[in-house]
């Protein structure tokens, strides 16, 4: 047989997909036929080839984009506990704070880095960046506010520092950002993280509700450190309508005395 | 313990058991991270694509219907979510030579040097023929499913993947019978094939 005549059966000879006798026939050629016997060998020679892994930061960018892909479908601002348990079903926690999960978040962080730094010396030209490379900031930035969200999301302390900490080196954050760490502010169990945030949300105090979420913590707080830490970001605002709000803190009871000594101390540099 | 169907779990995706979807990112990321790496040569690019096909598969997933193969659905999307970045991005089609395996023919052993060769030939034949050796041999894709994927009948499938054979036999024994490495960046010149009608 020649081989025009092989070739129609050989694709399904490579597969397996030939009767017994098509099969006998393709074989008796090949033993004649250096060509398609080396198109078999090549052929074969395919699955030799590595099967390469992406890297861990590949999941860690799906599980970001799943997660806000979510929490962006069901169209409702994150709040207390619900937050918080929504994010908890996904079970990804556990993947990130493995020791596998942590080279991720250096590896993202570090490209992220990167960028960032290439950026600072060399910032894109006006009037015209080309759109490819606006498409790939605005894809950048998207991941580096997708890996936030998931970092403040972990059960380990120091990862959430870690994202309230990223969060500086941003001048414009985006709402979710904005809205995950006032919560970050309010609810955190770790009062590192929760001085972290104020400190991290202090530089946006241009946005009406950073200053409303400040005054409305100072009653909800319990730690002395936290309470502090918050009089002292108003005085420095200079925020007048704060004054009623620390005269109803220092009426609390059971205030500790160095707080109450701060709240009075404040009052009087508001007046 | 057995493993549930990706059909199923598609199903249970579309009905808004998005967490079921990492099941299937944990089964598909790392063979489409490879489709895309060996027909694009570049890892950062193939690792974007298989999240914009993640993406595709939430934003579609009201379009899947009981009784489509997933295995083929999935990479209806790879396909088109590639067509539509060259669109976009047309200079990244063309190869850097550093992407390239390295070739060492002395200091390798044999069949490690025949691999990396092998994967050169394969990098250097056109795009078309690339993705369809590809689809068929690391994909585990059937021949109907790639006639389905293209648009093109099964017979015309069947040459399809004779004729990428027979010019990666060429390729590789060019490759190995003599120095004369020609530049890879040839075969990124090729056309795009049109865009099917899915996600």
């Amino acid at each position: 047989m020649k081989c025009e005549q092989i070739a129609e059966l050989l694709p399904d000879y490579l597969q397996g997909g030939l009767n017994p006798d098509q099969h006998r026939t393709v074989d008796a050629h090949l033993e004649q036929c250096a060509d398609c016997s080396e198109e078999v060998a090549v052929w074969r020679k395919l699955s030799l080839l590595p099967v390469e892994q992406p890297s861990p930061v590949s999941r860690v960018r799906f599980e970001a984009m799943l997660r806000a892909y979510q929490a962006g479908r069901s169209n409702q601002p994150p709040r207390n506990s619900q937050w918080r348990k929504l994010f908890s079903s996904w079970n990804v926690l556990g993947w990130l704070s493995s020791p596998l999960g942590a080279a991720a978040w250096s590896a993202a962080l570090l490209a992220i880095g990167v960028f960032a730094g290439f950026h600072t010396v060399n910032p894109p030209k006006p009037p015209s960046p080309s759109p490819g490379l606006a498409q790939v900031e605005a894809e950048l930035a998207n991941t580096k506010q997708l890996v936030v969200l998931s970092m403040l999301q972990q059960q380990s302390a120091s990862s959430r520092l870690e994202g309230v900490n990223f969060t500086t080196r941003e001048e414009q954050l985006n709402p979710q950002v904005l809205s995950a760490l006032l919560h970050t502010l309010r609810y955190d169990p770790s009062v590192d993280v929760r001085l972290a945030a104020l400190d991290a949300l202090s530089r946006h105090s241009a946005q009406p509700q950073v200053r409303s979420s400040v005054v409305n913590a100072l009653q909800e707080q319990q730690s002395p450190l936290v309470q502090v830490a918050l009089i002292d970001q108003l005085v420095e605002w200079h925020d007048r309508e704060a004054k009623s709000h620390l005269e109803k803190l220092r009426q609390s009871q059971d205030l500790n005395p160095t707080v109450r000594q701060h709240a009075d101390w404040a009052i009087s540099k508001l007046n | 313990m057995t493993l549930a169907p990706d059909e199923d779990l598609m199903l249970q995706v579309r009905d808004g058991a998005g967490e079921m979807l990492g099941v299937l990112f944990d089964r598909y990321q790392t063979p489409l991270f490879n489709f895309y790496s060996k027909l694009t040569g570049n890892r950062t690019l193939s690792e974007d694509l298989v999240q914009e096909v993640f993406l595709r598969i939430l934003k579609y997933r009201q379009s899947y219907r009981p009784g489509t193969p997933f295995r083929a659905w999935i990479y209806q999307i790879a396909r088109n979510a590639r067509i539509d970045h060259f669109r976009k991005f047309p200079r990244e089609r063309a190869f850097e030579p550093d992407m390239l395996p390295p070739v060492r023919p002395t200091d390798s052993a044999q069949e490690q040097q025949e691999v990396e060769l092998l994967h050169r030939a394969l990098l250097e034949l056109p795009e078309d023929k690339r993705e369809i050796l590809l689809l068929c041999r690391f994909q585990e894709l059937k021949y109907e499913e790639i006639a389905e994927l293209l648009g093109c009948e099964l017979n015309t499938v069947r040459t399809r993947i004779h004729r990428a054979l027979q010019e990666l036999r060429k390729s590789f024994h060019q490759l190995t019978q003599g120095p004369a490495l020609k530049p890879a960046g040839a075969a990124a010149s090729e056309n795009l094939p049109p865009r099917r009608g899915a996600p």
